[in-house]
């Protein structure tokens, strides 16, 4: 039986890149004679991100109102339980992730070998490519230290927005995905409730437009502290039931 | 304590008293959260009206003076009212983030079957 695979793309002002992403992905579909389905969810932009999609056909959610890339991201999941999807991909719109990389994340789903994937940059087989500036990695490294100190498992891109997952944990995603920091709180809280996790080499390019949202110290160590403290409550709650 | 200060104070907790009714009776809050405002109210007031039984307590409970134990339940009542607040606040937003992502997700439905 064939996969339903869906690919779920958070935007906000991604007017620049959403077109290319979308094209990159329905080449890679063509190519390959696969059927990777898309979903943008665009959330709240200001600019003519949802006017794009909707001029190409692009399928596209426009939420009412700005969530946040959790709220955005987990809608991408609820959409995904609702039509029953086997797989669901999280892809930035902002032309830094790299659809030839899908496939290496999905084969261990497919093969039921663990729940989630994380396209990584930092494990030892990641080709060339850009991997990040040394402030946001010393910050990654820490969080990932923090990961592995509660849950004695290692993730070494915590901050990885290049995820796929199975049904199981879209279910689970659509009760419980946190609003905000969502990429590392959200990996921990799989691992703490026994779900399996496998990083798979990728490589990212640099963001084409706009800006990273966490752009000075203060953020930074304010992200830090936010991000700590969420793993850490996440361990005190324990397992889901 | 004068007898100035003892009318100001009741005429003050009075007056507070009277507007959390007031805003009561317009339906602007549950009676769950006017319940703690009645308390801050009642704390001021009883200050006013028996100031040696409230001086007595404060002295039984080791305050140097007794405004020291007022201020220090009042504190007390604010802090827990802003507890309560943040947990409100914290649980709306959950809600409405649950309802954009289902009035979307709707939309979207809804949008795939017009065409």
């Amino acid at each position: 039986m064939k996969n339903k695979i869906l690919i779920i793309i958070p935007a906000y002002n991604e007017e620049e890149n959403i077109l290319d992403t979308y094209n990159s992905i329905e080449k890679y579909n063509k190519k390959y004679k696969t059927n990777y389905d898309v979903i943008v969810i665009n959330d709240g932009s200001k600019d003519q991100t949802s006017n794009i999609c909707h001029e190409n056909n692009i399928p596209v959610i426009d939420l009412v109102h700005n969530l946040g890339i959790g709220g955005a991201v987990q809608t991408g999941y609820k959409y995904a339980y609702e039509y029953q999807y086997d797989i669901a991909i999280q892809f930035d719109g902002d032309g830094q992730h790299n659809v030839e990389f899908i496939k290496d994340l999905i084969e261990p789903l497919i093969n039921k070998e663990v729940d989630m994937t994380i396209g990584s940059r930092f494990i030892e087989k990641s080709k060339e490519g850009f991997k990040s500036t040394r402030t946001r990695y010393v910050g990654i490294t820490i969080i990932a230290l923090f990961i592995k100190l509660f849950s004695r498992r290692k993730i070494k891109d915590t901050t990885s927005g290049f995820r796929a997952c199975n049904q199981k944990v879209i279910k689970y995603f659509c009760r419980n995905y946190p609003p905000e920091y969502p990429e590392p709180v959200s990996s921990f809280e799989l691992l703490r409730n026994g779900y399996k996790i496998l990083e798979i080499p990728v490589s990212m390019n640099e963001r084409k437009g706009g800006e990273s949202s966490i752009n000075n110290a203060f953020k930074k160590i304010y992200y830090m502290i936010n991000v700590v403290l969420s793993i850490f409550v996440v361990w005190l709650r324990g397992e889901n039931k | 304590m004068n007898i100035t200060m003892r009318i100001g104070i009741i005429g003050l907790s009075i007056f507070f008293i009277l507007i959390i009714t007031h805003i009561l009776k317009k339906g602007r809050i549950p009676i769950k959260y006017a319940l703690v405002w009645y308390a801050a109210g009642i704390v001021t007031l009883l200050t006013g009206v028996m100031p040696d039984l409230i001086g007595y307590i404060a002295h039984f409970l080791k305050f140097e003076v007794m405004s020291n134990m007022i201020i220090i339940i009042l504190i007390f009542i604010l802090i827990f009212i802003s507890i309560i607040l943040t947990i409100i606040v914290a649980g709306q937003t959950t809600k409405i983030r649950l309802l954009i992502q289902e009035v979307s997700l709707l939309k979207e439905k809804i949008n795939k079957v017009k065409k």
